[in-house]
């Protein structure tokens, strides 16, 4: 394969005018990245077994509180939902979900709220395709965490995240809200 | 809403989308051994029945389509010059 090098000079700046290469050089470190981040998913579950779960998803909590950070505090699930989808953006693009024969978003239980989430773009997924894992592996606790995290430092309480069902166009979720945990 | 076509010719009734459908979209119609879609309003579009369905006979229209930035651009390129 020809490289094509590029020459020219390079002046100490914060921002650089020009980042170099262009979407197929984006695309070969996206796939590569992918790779690894596969690689060490599979490595961390042959060493850990059940722990790399735990492992992920306490590093994808650590994200979550940090991100959480920068939102506004609510006592609202679906105007946290709704910040939460603009903090992770397009690339973990998910709508609150619902089956026909239910009338709201969130069904209340006892001291607990429950909503279903519906994951339609993830890049853990695409990573898992890429690297022919199967979906519900660590990877997908690290999303897991990540949710948890945000949603208890935007509301300050104990939540949880449930895998229901995981596909190739989607994954549905169920976050638990325990008003409790306060 | 989701639509959902099924290619009746090439449905083999091997019902793996009524099983694998977790919002119950699906049943068998025993008389034609065919898959019927009964309940199109609680698909949410993971698209699981397609990678089970053996013969490829269902089509989902007007879903949101997630992002496949895992596949190479130049082998799909290739690909639709050939297919």
């Amino acid at each position: 394969m020809e490289m094509e090098e590029i020459r020219g000079t390079f002046k100490p700046e914060l921002i650089p005018e020009e980042t170099g290469g262009d979407i197929a050089d984006y695309e070969e470190a996206l796939h590569v990245l992918m790779k690894f981040v596969g690689s060490m998913s599979s490595a961390l579950e042959q060493v850990s077994g059940r722990g790399a779960n735990a492992i992920v998803y306490q590093a994808g909590k650590r994200m979550g509180h940090d991100a959480g950070k920068l939102m506004e505090k609510t006592d609202n699930l679906e105007k946290a939902m709704q910040e939460l989808s603009e903090i992770l953006g397009v690339e973990f693009y998910f709508e609150m979900w619902k089956p026909s024969d239910q009338e709201g978003y969130t069904i209340e239980k006892g001291d607990e709220t429950i909503v279903k989430l519906l994951f339609m773009d993830c890049v853990v997924r695409q990573t898992l395709r890429r690297t022919g894992l199967p979906q519900k592996g660590p990877l997908c606790y690290l999303l897991y965490g990540y949710m948890v995290g945000a949603v208890e430092e935007v509301m300050s309480i104990k939540g949880k995240l449930d895998i229901d069902h995981v596909g190739p166009n989607a994954c549905l979720k169920t976050l638990t809200i325990k008003w409790g945990g306060k | 809403m989701v639509e959902i076509v099924i290619d009746e010719d090439a449905c083999v009734g091997c019902g793996s989308c009524v099983d694998d459908c977790p919002n119950e979209v699906y049943q068998m119609n025993e008389e034609k051994a065919k898959t019927e879609v009964i309940k199109a309003e609680d698909c949410m579009a993971c698209l699981s029945c397609h990678e089970i369905c053996p013969s490829q006979a269902m089509e989902h229209q007007d879903i949101h389509v997630a992002k496949r930035l895992y596949i190479d651009r130049k082998v799909s390129d290739v690909l639709n010059k050939i297919i």
